[in-house]
């Protein structure tokens, strides 16, 4: 009897000690995470609403088409208050991905398009599209390749000497442009009907520009007088607007700026790729309480199992710090 | 308003015992209310609260003369310019003549990049902070697939004497509850792949469809949302009592409530603003997408519309047989979500 006594006394005593250290450690370890909550973010889904301080905007981004390797001529450059009327910049970018979000001035950089052939089916040309009414880009200016002077730049490749465009246009392994066509046999365009030399060509006796199946010189700047030889139902649907970008004025008549084919597509990959993947902007915020997404995996219905496909549904951006 | 009157009190050490805060609390609200029925009764002139009190018993944005909605906008753009530290203006400027917005999208193109959520936000206004509002949602959807493994797969059992006696129908049934045809995952909401567009997706994005009939107008209480003529369903915020009898409505999902007071940094605001439309919201109101009435209003596409960046949206006007949208109408495969619902939505899919 005395022994259970004694024992309880004990496990009594014990115990609240234990109790009693547990609450000294408990206690300074949540003062530290007190701290540490102070110094984190107010929130576990709360950014800090203080973006502006210490956070440099994004200045160079891109348009539709990502560049290839850091600039190409479908990158902007971020200038504030471009458009001083209200103080906006003329574009406003993704910080998470560099892709250009909106636009100050939509007609920022343009010029007017240019002679647009009328189609054969003129209800499609009703669309009041006066030169000065359609801008583009004009991308002229920015090649990389193409600008350069034969007599001086030639040397680089080819031992000084000016070489004349070659007349065989069939495939053959190439040695430079590697960063266009890793390897131009397996150039993937029409199915491999054709080869560069189909479309970059000398004959017209300018380097700076595209020639089409007649030797005519197509500017890089109207691409679609090209592309539409061929792809034609596609060139129809972007003449009316229904393929393509523009932006600018909806009103008719109004001015828009069109978006011409290698702005959204690149011509030497688009086959693998329709449009060359992109990095994409972040996912909404979970819900209060909602630790992750993962029962967006989960099939549904007892016949069939998890998801087909290898991507995984990571926590919302804002809730990793 | 409270916040000076606290600094300007006297640094007196404020104790926040729950005495004192429910002391200021009162103040405040005995010297608001007083100061606006004193400016209403003497012309005082405390422009705050002379404000306040005319916001508090502005009529309808539809009852209200042009004279009133002159004044509204007049003290809207005070107060703005002086909360955001620039030059805001706002809109009021109704509906064109001979004008009917009309939406659609590409659901073959879009590759899900959510551009155009950012972009709408940027745009208009939404709260950024602890939760960002989006009025865009951009769902994720398996591809399916008629694999020949799965061509006996799904419900229902069959009856009766025929060869499918005890069997599953399979495939040829179409979807159910249990398993549509050949897809096995629900739309996704928060995929984040490294980068879009995955093969074996394709991507759903949803926004407010400016029904024709919309669900929303029908049941709100005090008839603060309502149709414009030119199709755009808008909300006076002013007139709002957030019931959420909308969001209730609503089979598109497409209405957000502001559970706090927006959280909108001042470089980030759009100084550029509607009545209706992108105006700083505040707490207890509901808000949805509008066509970016600020902006398709004065002729411009709207935001999302302008940063798609492989041309999947287009918008126009629907009386205009030339308009984008009236030649995807007349050329392509047109859809309408949930269609069976008759709300009659002016957003169209469309595939090629």
């Amino acid at each position: 009897m005395k022994n259970i006594k004694f024992s309880i006394f004990i496990l009594i005593v014990l115990l609240t000690g234990g109790l009693l250290v547990h609450k000294i450690v408990y206690s300074q370890e949540q003062t530290g995470q007190q701290k540490a909550a102070e110094q984190a973010a107010p929130s576990q889904q709360a950014e800090q609403p203080k973006t502006a301080q210490g956070e440099q905007p994004v200045t160079d981004c891109f348009e539709s088409r990502m560049p290839v390797d850091g600039k190409s001529y479908t990158s902007v450059i971020r200038v504030e208050n471009a458009v001083s009327q209200f103080g906006y910049p003329n574009v406003k970018c993704s910080k998470t991905t560099g892709g250009v979000l909106w636009w100050g001035d939509p007609y920022d950089g343009t010029a007017a398009m240019g002679d647009m052939p009328a189609l054969a089916d003129d209800d499609y040309t009703k669309g009041d599209y006066a030169k000065e009414e359609a801008v583009t880009k004009p991308r002229d200016a920015k090649l990389m390749y193409f600008n350069l002077d034969p007599n001086k730049n030639c040397a680089l490749c080819h031992d000084g000497k000016v070489v004349p465009f070659p007349k065989d246009k069939n495939p053959r392994l190439l040695n430079a442009h590697q960063d266009v066509v890793a390897n131009s046999l397996q150039l993937m365009h029409g199915r491999a009907a054709f080869w560069c030399l189909d479309c970059h060509n000398h004959a017209s006796g300018k380097a700076n520009a595209l020639i089409d199946h007649k030797g005519n010189e197509i500017s890089f700047n109207q691409p679609q007088k090209l592309c539409g030889k061929c792809h034609g139902e596609v060139y129809v649907d972007w003449r009316m607007g229904i393929h393509g970008k523009r932006i600018g004025s909806w009103v008719k008549g109004g001015k828009k700026r069109w978006w011409v084919c290698t702005e959204c597509h690149n011509p030497h990959t688009v086959q693998v790729n329709r449009f060359q993947p992109i990095k994409p902007e972040p996912a909404p915020v979970l819900p209060k309480g909602m630790k992750n997404a993962n029962h967006e995996q989960r099939g549904h219905g007892s016949s069939h199992t998890a998801a087909a496909g290898a991507h995984t549904t990571k926590e919302s951006p804002a809730a990793q710090h | 308003m409270s916040e000076e009157r606290r600094n300007t009190e006297g640094n007196a050490a404020v104790d926040k015992t729950e005495e004192s805060s429910r002391r200021n609390f009162l103040k405040e609200m005995g010297t608001g209310t007083l100061l606006g029925a004193a400016a209403l009764l003497t012309g005082s002139d405390d422009a705050e609260a002379k404000a306040t009190w005319a916001e508090w018993f502005q009529k309808n944005w539809r009852l209200m003369t042009d004279e009133e909605k002159k004044e509204a906008i007049a003290r809207l753009e005070t107060r703005y310019s002086e909360e955001y530290g620039k030059k805001v203006a706002v809109d009021g400027s109704p509906a064109m003549k001979d004008v009917l917005f009309g939406y659609a999208l590409n659901i073959q193109k879009c590759i899900g990049c959510r551009r155009c959520v950012h972009a709408c936000v940027k745009e208009n206004n939404q709260s950024r902070y602890n939760t960002e509002i989006q009025w865009i949602r951009v769902i994720r959807m398996e591809k399916g697939n008629f694999l020949p493994e799965n061509m006996d797969k799904g419900y229902p059992k069959g009856e009766g004497d025929t060869a499918y006696k005890g069997k599953d129908y399979g495939i040829q049934v179409g979807g159910n509850a249990y398993g549509p045809a050949g897809v096995t995952l629900e739309g996704q909401h928060y995929y984040q792949p490294e980068l879009v567009p995955e093969k074996e997706a394709f991507y759903f994005p949803m926004q407010c469809m400016q029904c024709e009939k919309p669900p929303c107008v029908k049941v709100c209480p005090v008839r603060t949302t309502y149709r414009d003529p030119d199709g755009i369903v808008v909300i006076d915020y002013n007139w709002c009592i957030g019931c959420r009898m909308c969001m209730a409505a609503c089979p598109y999902w497409a209405r957000r409530f502001n559970w706090g007071a927006p959280n909108l940094p001042k470089d980030e605001m759009n100084p550029q603003t509607h009545y209706l439309g992108n105006r700083p919201r505040m707490r207890g109101v509901v808000e949805k997408c509008t066509f970016c009435i600020q902006r398709s209003r004065k002729g411009r596409y709207t935001a999302c519309v302008e940063v798609c960046p492989v041309g999947a949206r287009k918008f126009g006007n629907l009386l205009d047989p030339e308009s984008e949208v009236r030649k995807i109408l007349e050329k392509k495969k047109v859809f309408r979500l949930k269609a069976e619902l008759n709300t009659y939505p002016k957003f169209f899919y469309f595939i090629d």
